[in-house]
């Protein structure tokens, strides 16, 4: 692959690739044609349902590009721009409480649960391993301070379901952590393809400029589609299976938890707000069945999931989902219990 | 075969995060961003989506496939053992690699193509739990007992609605208020006036709604606006007593926030 017309291109003159850039912006200049005319050629209506299901997908589209981005601009920056040990060197050296502390970095990372991905796919190539990842990843979504504002916002301290919350998704994250680090070939929980980007992006070629533009072609590739595609399965499920269905299980404490947990998959909101979706659950459904829901909606559900197929295999989602649940189950059954 | 893969992994990635970014953009400068998101984190999806555009301006110059050039210059002898594009894919996998793509581009240059637009009332009362929502919390009813109701939307007097121990203390409050029509609950003539109010993203979108007394005769999902005074029923609830319903055509900004 190296040809020479490879290496030659690879120092582009400044001419040509001013000529590049030009012919980029052209680009993006027509589809801002065809965003501002097409609509006119296409008034005819959808059917309603399949109108509000592309609208719903579109509106998590819209919302979440931007926090991928931010992610994957997070994840060029600790894989091209950060020297190697400046962040190894501030780890402790013991597994568990290194990733004690990746649970945290939530705290100071600014990127919500879509964003997490391109950062953890980041962190994984810059060599930290997969459970340490893992923990980062389940964690950040819930220990972060909009998140905490927003609960805090919703419920205030009343039945605990904000402690429980955090608490829980901190624990969650390192059980899993745990669990994952007892695996023998821990690079068996990846994709061969994230393996096989794994090796290109480490031995990347040029300058940090073009290793930053390869990152950036690399991450969006990786993660574009997952997002599309798990937006548009929520916006389709939230259509077709009636809320009601999930709703009529009212009040039970063990159904209720599970109700609002298979709510929670459904309707992948933003941990940044989902605190306030399930305010207006608060009235009719036990506590435990809200923390339930506010733990299992940021971790897993199906628009992260879509996202987290891009990097770790089926199988160790399916691990992952068990867990999840599981604990989630738990925690929900002893604030039921305590509250 | 090996280009057209490196276009294929230019579209489905830059490609994709650029159309949704120019929609994005195409959004907030008529105004439209709040048909799908809170107006309120405008400044960050208008930041974000320039990122992205500036970035896959730039990425014209990275020679397709450059992105996969491993740098075969560090004199790895094993090379060849993991040289990626010549991995034998299992024909499930690239089908299915295949499709997704195909899916995703298909959503993707639909929102590029079709006008945006709201959800529809089927939607908003399929959404209904007969919780009214709390966005507004304990505020609301403080507001509404200081008499300051000026600024409230259909979403705020849901709350009030359904949370005031004391419905006498806004008898006869005037309210003009806009919203669509869906079916009342029957014990009265008349219609619930509801309106979608959304925290973030029109995905957490939950429908409140008040009961409005009328002359019956609008159809469900009909754009209104009312005119009348709040009163409490015989059984103690509150109601608003329309003076005047005016069907409208949908506002530019059909959600509460």
């Amino acid at each position: 692959m190296a040809s020479s017309s490879t290496s030659v291109v690879a120092r582009p003159r400044a001419s040509k690739a001013w000529v590049a850039v030009g012919i980029g912006v052209l680009v993006i200049g027509g589809l801002f044609l065809i965003d501002a005319f097409a609509p006119a050629f296409f008034a005819a209506p959808l059917p309603t349902r399949a109108q509000d299901g592309l609208t719903l997908a579109i509106s998590v589209l819209i919302e979440s590009l931007p926090f991928v981005a931010l992610g994957v601009v997070l994840s060029i920056v600790v894989q091209v721009w950060v020297p190697p040990g400046v962040i190894e060197r501030w780890m402790p050296r013991r597994a568990w409480a290194r990733r004690m502390v990746l649970s945290l970095l939530g705290m100071v990372v600014p990127v919500c649960e879509c964003g997490n991905v391109p950062f953890a796919r980041g962190l994984l190539m810059r060599g930290f391993t997969v459970p340490e990842t893992l923990t980062f990843l389940i964690a950040a979504p819930i220990v972060n301070p909009i998140v905490i504002i927003t609960t805090h916002q919703a419920f205030g301290f009343s039945d605990g379901i904000l402690i429980a919350r955090l608490l829980g998704g901190y624990a969650i994250a390192n059980l899993i952590g745990w669990l994952y680090s007892r695996h023998p070939d821990p690079d068996g929980l990846l994709t061969d393809r994230f393996r096989e980007t794994c090796e290109l992006v480490v031995h990347e070629p040029g300058g940090r400029g073009r290793r930053s533009l390869a990152q950036f072609v690399i991450e969006l590739r990786a993660v574009m589609p997952a997002l599309v595609i798990g937006s548009a399965l929520a916006g389709a499920v939230q259509v077709l299976i009636p809320r009601e269905a999930l709703l009529a299980i009212g009040s039970n404490p063990a159904l209720s938890i599970v109700a609002m947990i298979a709510l929670a998959m459904v309707v992948s909101i933003c941990s940044n707000v989902d605190a306030f979706f399930a305010l207006s659950f608060a009235s009719t459904f036990t506590p435990g069945s809200i923390v339930a829901f506010l733990l299992v909606g940021p971790l897993v559900d199906i628009k992260m999931l879509a996202l987290m197929r891009t990097t770790f295999t089926t199988r160790t989602l399916a691990g992952i989902v068990v867990v999840v649940i599981l604990s989630a189950f738990a925690i929900g059954s002893v604030v039921n219990l305590l509250a | 075969m090996r280009s057209s893969g490196y276009l294929a992994t230019r579209w489905l990635g830059v490609g994709l995060a650029s159309v949704l970014a120019v929609v994005t953009l195409g959004l907030a400068l008529t105004g439209r961003l709040g048909l799908y998101i809170n107006p309120e984190s405008s400044w960050f999806a208008v930041g974000m989506s320039v990122l992205v555009l500036v970035g896959a301006a730039l990425s014209f110059t990275l020679p397709l496939g450059a992105e996969a050039d491993h740098g075969h210059d560090h004199g790895d002898a094993a090379d060849d053992a993991h040289d990626h594009v010549d991995h034998p894919v299992h024909p499930v996998a690239l089908a299915a690699t295949v499709a997704g793509g195909v899916a995703a581009s298909g959503v993707v240059l639909l929102t590029l193509v079709l006008p945006p637009t709201s959800l529809s009332a089927e939607l908003a009362m399929s959404r209904d739990v007969g919780a009214p929502p709390l966005f507004a919390g304990s505020d609301a009813v403080i507001l509404a007992a200081t008499g300051d109701t000026t600024s409230f939307g259909v979403g705020e007097w849901a709350t009030v609605f359904a949370t005031a121990t004391n419905p006498d203390a806004f008898d006869g409050d005037t309210v003009t208020l806009t919203g669509f029509v869906t079916p009342g609950d029957g014990s009265a003539a008349g219609f619930d006036l509801t309106r979608l109010v959304i925290t973030h993203c029109v995905i957490d979108a939950q429908p409140a709604s008040i009961p409005v007394a009328a002359s019956d005769g609008l159809e469900t999902g009909q754009w209104v606006t009312i005119t009348g005074t709040v009163s409490s029923t015989s059984d103690g609830r509150l109601q608003i007593d329309a003076s005047s319903v005016e069907p409208i055509d949908e506002p530019a900004d059909p959600y509460e926030y």
